[in-house]
């Protein structure tokens, strides 16, 4: 029934077997037990059959995928076939391979396995091995990178012929060492904790058990505001310190110990033509990404970090499944400068001064800020008319949203910027969050000008630089139009300039 | 904006301040019919549906006929307008190196794409579309931001325009990203 792998095909590692079904059983443990309560409650003869049956189950299926799984490394292509009933077959050619992801979780690397994921620059279509053994990972890690090598004759990370591959095909240089880039300092982790990344997920897990919490019968608006009229007539200054400081507290565990888990033994190197980030203390990640098909960095300063000198950095690529990808931990700024530039092959991009787009673009970014706070003040006196709330508490909101408004607005004119270095387009953006984006002008595949109404009676316009490298688009918004067409040419010499009018 | 054979004095340091010209082509004048007509359809279903609540929902306060109104009188300026306005504004061109488009009613959208990024291009025409003997082309390149929407023009223009689009990106190489 199942063909036997010869022709250079090989399986999965045999240790998979103990890989699925473990993970099976974690997922059917659920099922499994409350099917066995509700069995043994009904006290038939019947448990006895099905129990078995939902156990061995998960086995088998855990079972399957290596039975029916091989690969098979060809001298041009990669090729992987899966299936039962529907026999699935992916190829892909060596010189397509664009990446070369390792991944083990903490079960993984207990049996001594990694998921190796091939990106092959279109999108969606990853060929996935889970698993093979630590070693073989390794060896086909290598393996893909240094054909593709081979096969891409031309040297790869030179910046200005990349998109030319037919010119000039030099012979294959001796395999380089690897050069390091960056490497963890545990003295960054002093950043963690003004890093709100996590801060997100930790919002999202509190989130989720809000809704459990909105089932519970003691959430009700009577208990609610019995609760409210208590506080505020004890303890409310007591309880919001303790609260606070209590929470401060759980943010710098919370956050010291996921910097660690998710960088420990972080390394980043530069070899075969690709950037190689390692890192991981339980999960391990390796990720590799092809230089030619990075376009550009980005490098983003949130506002805490910037308080404290840090930064994080991710490139721009094509061809990656989500073409960002973060190459370093928050970590001092000039760090992520540094690596940046050693991206990009060029100094300029991420410390050149940016061009500010002028006093009609900072009332926009006022008003725009304005604008949002009035409507949530409006929203509140609503509420304070409806619930019968003291109008105090409204003007209070009011004063305070407007405030933070204007400094937010404030903050996010002095982000906003441009400048044309060399042949990168860098764009300055974010509202907290101080956002640098620097793009090859190469890497760039069109432009939108667009105007609202507003924008064009000042004579603003936002401009786009569309590209196929990460989020796929580079906005500099609020530039004075005339600016931003004159940017438009000089980054893309030949397109623009026959639509101009003379 | 700029003096076109003005005196030759600097009046500024030289700072060119480039303008975008108009695309050259107009779309099909049979757009304007078009628009017009599935305007008054989206919008007749809106105020019919506006109508509808006001006569079913019971005791509704007197003042919501007025937004009935308001609504109604918007709809009849959309339909009266937007297909004149829209028809001013929409042109496009392709050139031997790049597709132009603008198009939009209050806001403006201009886009410029070279050809040897294009990789797919498309035409559709909708049921509508045809009784108006009317086609759009949408030119993708690789990236999600840049998909190039010439609307509305003549099934026969469209035609010639994909048969030579496709032919210049067919002679292209490169994967273009």
């Amino acid at each position: 029934m199942i063909p036997a792998p010869g022709d250079g095909w090989s399986r999965l590692s045999p240790r998979k077997l103990l890989l699925d079904p473990v993970k099976a059983i974690g997922q059917a443990v659920v099922p499994v037990v409350v099917a066995v309560v509700g069995i043994s409650q009904s006290d038939s003869g019947f448990g006895w059959v099905v129990f078995p049956v939902l156990v061995i189950g998960p086995l088998v299926f855990g079972a399957l995928p290596w039975l029916t799984t091989h690969y098979r490394l060809t001298d041009t292509q990669i090729q992987v076939r899966s299936g039962v009933l529907n026999k699935n077959t992916s190829t892909a050619p060596l010189d397509r391979v664009r990446s070369v992801d390792l991944e083990a979780s903490l079960l993984h690397r207990v049996l001594g396995l990694q998921k190796v994921q091939v990106g092959t620059g279109v999108d969606d279509d990853r060929i996935t091995l889970d698993a093979l053994s630590a070693a073989d990972a390794q060896a086909l890690r290598t393996t893909l990178l240094r054909r593709r090598e081979a096969a891409v004759v031309v040297a790869a990370p030179d910046a200005s012929t990349e998109d030319l591959p037919d010119v000039a095909p030099r012979p294959p240089a001796p395999a380089p060492l690897p050069v390091e880039l960056a490497r963890i300092d545990w003295s960054w982790l002093r950043f963690a904790p003004f890093s709100l990344s996590r801060l997100v997920l930790l919002a999202g897990a509190l989130g989720a058990l809000s809704q459990f919490g909105d089932n519970l019968p003691i959430w009700n608006e009577e208990t609610a505001r019995s609760t409210w009229d208590w506080l505020a007539q004890f303890a409310l200054v007591a309880v919001v310190l303790v609260l606070s400081v209590a929470g401060l507290a759980a943010w710098l565990v919370v956050s010291v110990a996921g910097y660690v888990v998710q960088w420990w033994r972080f390394l980043l190197v530069r070899e075969h033509g690709s950037l190689h980030l390692t890192s991981g203390l339980f999960t391990t990640r390796s990720i590799t990404v092809e230089e030619a098909k990075v376009r550009g960095v980005r490098m983003t300063e949130p506002l805490l970090m910037r308080a404290v000198g840090g930064a994080e950095l991710s490139t721009l690529a094509t061809g990656v499944e989500n073409g960002v990808t973060q190459v370093l931990p928050p970590c001092p700024r000039e760090v992520a400068v540094g690596v940046g530039q050693a991206v990009l092959e060029h100094r300029g991009p991420l410390t050149d001064p940016l061009v500010a787009h002028g006093p009609l673009a900072r009332r926009r970014a006022w008003f725009r800020e304005l604008r949002e706070a009035l409507a949530l003040v409006v929203a509140a006196a609503g509420a304070a008319w409806w619930f019968d709330i003291s109008w105090w508490w409204v003007a209070a909101l009011a004063v305070v949203l407007l405030l933070a408004a204007a400094a937010v607005g404030e903050s996010s004119y002095r982000h906003l910027g441009h400048a044309l270095a060399g042949d990168h387009l860098v764009a300055g953006s974010g509202q907290l969050a101080r956002i640098r984006t620097v793009l090859e002008t190469d890497g760039i595949i069109g432009w939108v000008v667009s105007q609202s109404w507003w924008q064009r009676r000042i004579g603003l316009a936002d401009l786009v630089a569309t590209t196929a490298a990460g989020d796929e688009r580079v906005l500099l918004r609020d530039v004075r139009l005339d600016v931003g067409v004159a940017l438009a040419d000089a980054a893309t010499p030949g397109l623009v300039r026959e639509f101009l009018e003379p | 904006m700029s003096d076109v054979g003005a005196e030759p004095i600097e009046r500024e340091p030289i700072v060119p301040r480039p303008v975008l010209r108009e695309p050259a082509h107009r779309v099909s004048p049979q757009a304007v019919p078009f628009w017009r007509v599935s305007a008054l359809i989206g919008d007749t279903v809106i105020v019919g549906a506006a109508a509808v609540a006001y006569v079913v929902v019971p005791d509704v306060p007197g003042w919501t006929i007025v937004l009935v109104l308001l609504v109604a009188a918007a709809a009849v300026a959309h339909v009266v307008l937007m297909p004149r306005i829209r028809y001013r504004v929409h042109r496009w061109e392709v050139t031997d190196t790049a597709v132009h488009t603008r198009e939009g009613w209050i806001g403006r959208q201009t886009r410029i794409a070279p050809i040897n990024r294009v990789q797919t291009v498309d035409s559709r025409q909708g049921a509508l579309m045809r009784l108006f003997g009317l086609a759009s082309i949408t030119v993708t390149t690789a990236s999600a931001a840049g998909p190039i929407t010439v609307d509305c023009l003549d099934a026969e223009t469209a035609r010639e325009v994909v048969a030579r689009l496709t032919a210049i990106t067919a002679a292209g190489e490169d994967d273009a990203t």
